[in-house]
């Protein structure tokens, strides 16, 4: 029974071990996987007027979601006012990425240089802070140069309104060196839709957009203008004077009257149209010197920045002719666009093939740089240790005013026997990038097809063919429409219907007479061709046929302007037929004959009378 | 150099009496010599073909690449654009194009577009006029096929009514796009500065004052002209007067 204690304290210190040991475990993980924040912090502009304004930029990234609001110093020389605060949130990998920026306009009330420190936000009871920056505030007016103090007047000293200044960073660049173009629209008054733009003509230079910023404020000579920028990098292509003209911008403002006369039911001050104004900036002049050639490297080809190159095989070990590729990386500050392929010398051990470029361009700080990745393919000719050396990209570099080499390190590779191996075997290769791709640095192949190659053909919308094939269902439409019309008056319309058919039935009719035209069918001849002119004018008249006495059919007739000696024929002729029905046996082969054609003759000339 | 364009025309013409006499023949010749790297060669034989009236869209896209290659970018640029008008969805022929402008030494982006005719342009680019011109008839047709069971047979059925008002809709859109098209490719003359020297003046005469400086390659937009000069519009809405020499219209 001594055991049981023991057993149960046994069981008790084991139970809070494991306890202990869990929860420890728990902790580690959680520790290991609470994300970790970072806090930045930026200024839009490090050194402002007393006039202006600075952006804070608090940026919190972390791999959380909740993401804490950060906590500002007191910062006494300046007022604060929260700009709001923008999220960006993305998941890879099943990994949340967040990043919030708070934005705080700061406004100085006091020139000195102030630095901002120790901002911070705390997140699962732990402190994390932002980097510190440091924001100077000159005197009022200071920052803004006197050049541009006098840009701002016109000619009798008032203040502009509005006028567009062009600069440059550098007035004597080397050729290929950035210059750096800012135009900036100040404008002072209210101005309504989107400035339009005409770029300054720069011939003989090499032009890149590197942005635009603003509206903001600014104040020159005591007054606010907003301010409007747009900078360009520039590489001179000439040396010598090289001048960049002048840009226009286009804009409505609010005209001098409507600001001073203000209409009372212009409550917005958007009514009135304003006044469109074109405002021109000056023109500038580059003096571009030419590279010196004085210590120039024999594989120079023209580049000028600071750059760095760096090779990169995809395999160290390779297979007697199999292709390895090696990229040459060209990394740095310049104009990317012209970086010219790092020249490779004849190797006997390798045949060597270009598969293909790219390149990668970056902004920043306002200079243009990137990546240029080159892509060459080696394929070893013979086993061993084979050696690509070192290559080598001579560029100038404007700052320090000389030529500078970058190099690559030689890259070994062992390149291995294959089963069947013999020397001097070539293996045809074909390079992967045959067919060049858009983005590639050459034309695409000509077509070996010449396609329709023919004559020139005219403007189709004026073919015949066009026009017939359009008109077409014009008139089928009229066509089906007469068709119709006529279809529903036969249907709807008996005394029409009657008058259309009463040729076609008198037609039948006599037809049927000239059958019947024998002796020994007198009667029924006499009979039909009576009825054949009867039913006629019954038609045409939409009358009966079986009330048509003679006197009728002359009144009729007569009303329809029929002619007198017509009427006589037609009821001589109708009398002949009832007389030769009822008297068959003095009726002759030609009395036949002769009626037949006294009944096709009347018919034609009854088909003559306007019904 | 010279020795090099003389020698190809040399061959070109000693190869002529050879070539086969249809078309194509002529075609496949000037294929070969743009394979042998006798631009100039291609050129000529190319602009034979060009010559007798002749045209296809690969005709202009390989006189284009023979151009750029004999280093002629304006003339590169016009056979681009001509193949383009002829064949607008073949992404070989938009490529060459742009890559070519890359080339042109001042560089006239354009800096704002109206949005709407932009939508436009965008969606009839890869058509061609006489495609859409046979798309807008054949609603038309169907349309009018339609309007006679309408009012020809009297077939009125909700069917009937949704076709009528289905392919009224079907031909006002088609009829739109053909219409921009039609702006686009007749109505707006566009030309090329092929001139490697090309001063723009401000007015229609060589005393008038010099606006800007072109160079070969660029487009422009032909608004009107007066005795040997065009009035054109660059990309970037820059407007001037040039020698009609020193441009080709497309």
């Amino acid at each position: 029974m001594t055991g049981r204690p023991d057993m149960r304290h046994f069981v008790r210190t084991a139970y809070f071990a494991s306890l202990l040991a869990i929860l420890t475990a728990a902790g580690m993980v959680s520790a290991q996987t609470s994300p970790q924040l970072e806090v930045v912090v930026t200024l839009t502009q490090e050194t402002i007027s007393l006039d202006e304004q600075a952006i804070l930029e608090v940026e919190v990234k972390g791999s959380t979601q909740d993401m804490p609001s950060p906590s500002l110093p007191t910062l006494p020389m300046f007022e604060i006012y929260s700009q709001g605060r923008s999220t960006n949130i993305s998941y890879v990998n099943g990994v949340v990425e967040a990043s919030v920026t708070n934005r705080y306009l700061l406004v100085p009330s006091k020139a000195g240089t102030y630095p901002i420190e120790n901002i911070s936000v705390v997140y699962q009871n732990r402190r994390y802070v932002g980097n510190s920056v440091t924001l100077t505030v000159v005197s009022r007016g200071a920052s803004v140069s006197p050049q541009l103090e006098r840009r701002a007047l016109d000619t009798v000293g008032n203040s502009k309104d509005y006028f567009l200044e062009a600069s440059v960073d550098n007035r004597n660049p080397y050729v290929s060196q950035q210059v750096t173009l800012t135009l900036k629209l100040f404008i002072a008054v209210q101005y309504y839709g989107s400035p339009e733009l005409v770029e300054p003509t720069t011939t003989g230079f090499w032009t890149e957009l590197l942005g635009t910023r603003g509206p903001y404020q600014q104040r020159v000579n005591d007054r606010t203008y907003r301010v409007i920028e747009r900078k360009y990098a520039l590489f001179p292509t000439a040396t010598g004077e090289q001048t960049i003209g002048r840009a226009t911008i286009t804009v409505t403002v609010q005209s001098r009257q409507q600001n001073q006369r203000r209409d009372p039911f212009d409550i917005f001050g958007m009514l009135g149209a304003g006044e469109e104004v074109q405002i021109r900036s000056q023109s500038l002049t580059v003096n571009v010197k030419s590279l010196p050639v004085e210590g120039r490297p024999g594989d120079f080809s023209g580049t000028v920045g600071r750059f760095t190159l760096k090779a990169t095989p995809t395999k160290r070990e390779v297979e007697v002719n199999q292709p390895v590729s090696v990229n040459f990386l060209i990394n740095g500050v310049g104009n990317i666009k012209s970086v010219a392929e790092p020249v490779i010398p004849d190797l006997p051990d390798f045949r060597v093939y270009k598969a293909s470029s790219n390149e990668s361009v970056s902004k920043l700080d306002e200079r243009l740089g990137g990546t240029r990745t080159f892509e060459e393919v080696f394929i070893p000719k013979r086993p061993g240790q084979l050696v690509v050396p070192a290559v080598s990209f001579s560029y100038f570099d404007p700052e320090a005013g000389q030529y500078r080499t970058a190099r690559t390190e030689p890259i070994t590779l062992n390149v291995i026997r294959t089963e069947g191996y013999a020397a001097a075997q070539e293996v045809p290769y074909s390079a992967p990038d045959s067919k060049i791709s858009a983005d590639a640095r050459d034309i695409r192949y000509i077509k070996e097809d010449p396609g329709d190659l023919g004559h020139r053909e005219g403007l189709l919308l004026t073919s015949p063919l066009y026009l017939m094939v359009n008109a077409a269902p014009v008139l089928a439409l009229m066509v089906a429409v007469l068709l119709r019309r006529r279809r529903e008056k036969l249907s709807g319309d008996i005394g029409y219907a009657r008058s259309r058919r009463a040729s076609r039935e008198a037609r039948r009719r006599l037809a049927r007479a000239a059958q019947l035209a024998t002796v020994s069918t007198s009667e029924q001849f006499f009979g039909e061709s009576g009825q054949a002119l009867l039913s006629f004018i019954s038609d045409k008249l939409n009358v009966s046929p079986h009330g048509l006495t003679s006197d009728r059919i002359q009144d009729l007739l007569v009303d329809h302007s029929a002619d007198p000696k017509l009427v006589q024929d037609i009821l001589a002729f109708l009398d002949r037929c009832s007389f030769a029905r009822y008297a068959p046996a003095s009726v002759s082969q030609s009395d036949i004959d002769q009626a037949l054609a006294d009944a096709e003759q009347l018919m034609m000339r009854l088909e003559e009378v306007r019904f | 150099m010279l020795k090099r364009v003389i020698a190809g025309f040399v061959i070109a013409l000693a190869s002529y009496g050879n070539l086969c006499a249809t078309p194509s023949g002529q075609f496949t010749q000037a294929n070969r010599f743009y394979e042998q790297r006798a631009y100039d060669s291609a050129v000529f034989v190319y602009r034979q073909l060009v010559s007798e009236g002749m045209e296809s869209a690969p005709l202009y896209f390989n006189l284009g690449n023979a151009y750029f290659r004999s280093g002629d970018l304006g003339q590169a640029v016009l056979c681009y654009l001509r193949a383009k008008r002829l064949d607008p969805a073949d992404p070989d022929i938009k490529a060459n194009l742009e890559f070519a402008r890359q080339y042109t030494s001042v560089q006239m982006e354009g800096v704002r577009l109206n949005p709407v005719s932009s939508l436009f342009e965008s969606i009839v680019e890869p058509y061609r006029l006489s495609m859409l011109a046979w798309i807008s008839s054949g609603f038309f047709i169907l349309l009018f096929g339609f309007l006679i069971a309408r009012f020809g047979f009297a077939v009125r059925g909700a069917l009937t009514r949704a076709g009528i008002w289905l392919t009224f809709l079907l031909l006002l859109s088609a009829s739109l796009l053909t219409t921009v098209k039609y702006d686009q490719d007749f109505l707006t003359r566009r030309g090329v500065i092929i001139a490697q020297e090309c001063v723009v003046r401000t007015g229609p005469s060589e005393q008038a004052d010099k606006e800007l400086d072109a160079s070969p390659g660029l487009i422009v937009e032909i608004l009107a002209q007066s005795g040997d000069f065009y009035n054109v519009l660059f990309e970037n809405k820059r407007r001037g007067w040039v020698r009609k020499d020193l441009l080709a219209v497309v």
